[in-house]
């Protein structure tokens, strides 16, 4: 199947909001999205963008049944490691079901390994749910690891309230 | 990079600190610093002396796609004799007020289940273990992986 990997650019917003909410009901986490196509344009396109997104797009005759072409995403940030520098942060790596197993999702993730590289980055670092069996497998293919299995590491956030608190406000 | 290494001892693995001195200093200091620092100095007794830097923290933007801009905490260390003082507290503090000012929903960073002392101080001040409640899992891939990937498909 012909596929073509780009960089994003400001009006694929739209599609990567859509493809946001689809990946997130894939992990059965909807109610926990908020941002909107304005606050990806904001945050992405701006001087100082805070993510940077690659889209797999495929022909016309390809397209979906409701007229999408652009059919996966990835979502990246550049991330520092105080042990080994400088490294690549993939938030999101997402396409859509009928367009899987040919390929997209490989290609996704290299050309986030490529842009890694190219910026001197040391390594890239994600997270996966531990019961995406499908996605485990596929990254574990990629040669990955799991450092929350080998090296205990849990993620942490502290939001709403619990941050109000910390800043004393 | 003496505060490195204490840190690295003090979570056992200090053969795997690689990152040299002049790699952070173009790294956190140059046209496009990919972190940012603060630093907690306290004063010698006698006005001569230079302040010692007892803490520190490294940090620098994330972001979530569904609820937005994030302040990532990659590093935060207080030195063992400086500790119990309030210094740790502080540091979160201002942390917690710049995550706030710059419009970020939370403040994000991963801890080592076995570090107890680590995890108890963070949990009482209400930060969520997401691995545990969302099953949340941290992969890495590294250099070797990242150029094989990055290689053209043979295809």
């Amino acid at each position: 199947m012909d596929f073509s990997i780009r960089e994003a650019n400001l009006d694929d917003c739209k599609d990567i909001a859509r493809m946001i909410m689809e990946l997130a009901e894939y992990v059965k986490l909807a109610e926990h999205v908020k941002v909107t196509q304005k606050d990806l344009e904001q945050d992405g396109f701006s001087n100082n963008p805070f993510f940077h997104g690659i889209i797999a797009e495929v022909p016309e005759q390809h397209k979906t049944k409701e007229g999408h072409t652009k059919i996966g995403y990835a979502l990246y940030f550049y991330a520092y490691s105080s042990w080994s520098g400088r490294a690549i942060y993939m938030e999101d790596l997402y396409v859509m079901p009928e367009f899987r197993g040919k390929g997209v999702g490989k290609a996704l993730i290299s050309k986030v390994a490529q842009l890694g590289l190219a910026a001197g980055c040391h390594q890239l670092n994600f997270t996966v749910l531990d019961w995406n069996k499908p996605s485990m497998d596929f990254y574990l293919s990629q040669g990955c690891f799991n450092i929350t299995a080998t090296m205990g590491y849990h993620c942490m956030r502290c939001e709403g309230e619990a941050l109000k608190h910390l800043a004393q406000l | 990079m003496s505060e490195y290494e204490e840190l690295a001892k003090y979570e056992e693995m200090e053969h795997q600190v690689t990152l040299t001195e002049k790699e952070l200093l173009e790294d956190g200091f140059g046209d496009t610093p990919f972190y940012h620092c603060i630093i907690t100095e306290i004063q010698g007794q006698n006005s001569s002396e230079d302040p010692k830097v007892v803490g520190f923290a490294m940090y620098y933007f994330t972001y979530d796609p569904w609820v937005g801009k994030q302040l990532y905490l990659e590093e935060f260390y207080v030195m063992d004799e400086y500790r119990g003082l309030g210094i740790g507290s502080g540091i979160l503090r201002h942390l917690s007020n710049l995550a706030m000012k710059t419009r970020c929903t939370g403040m994000m960073f991963v801890v080592a289940e076995n570090n107890e002392p680590s995890v108890q101080f963070y949990k009482r001040r209400g930060a969520e273990d997401l691995s545990q409640e969302e099953g949340w899992r941290l992969f890495r891939f590294d250099k070797d992986s990242l150029v094989k990937m990055a290689a053209p498909s043979e295809e």
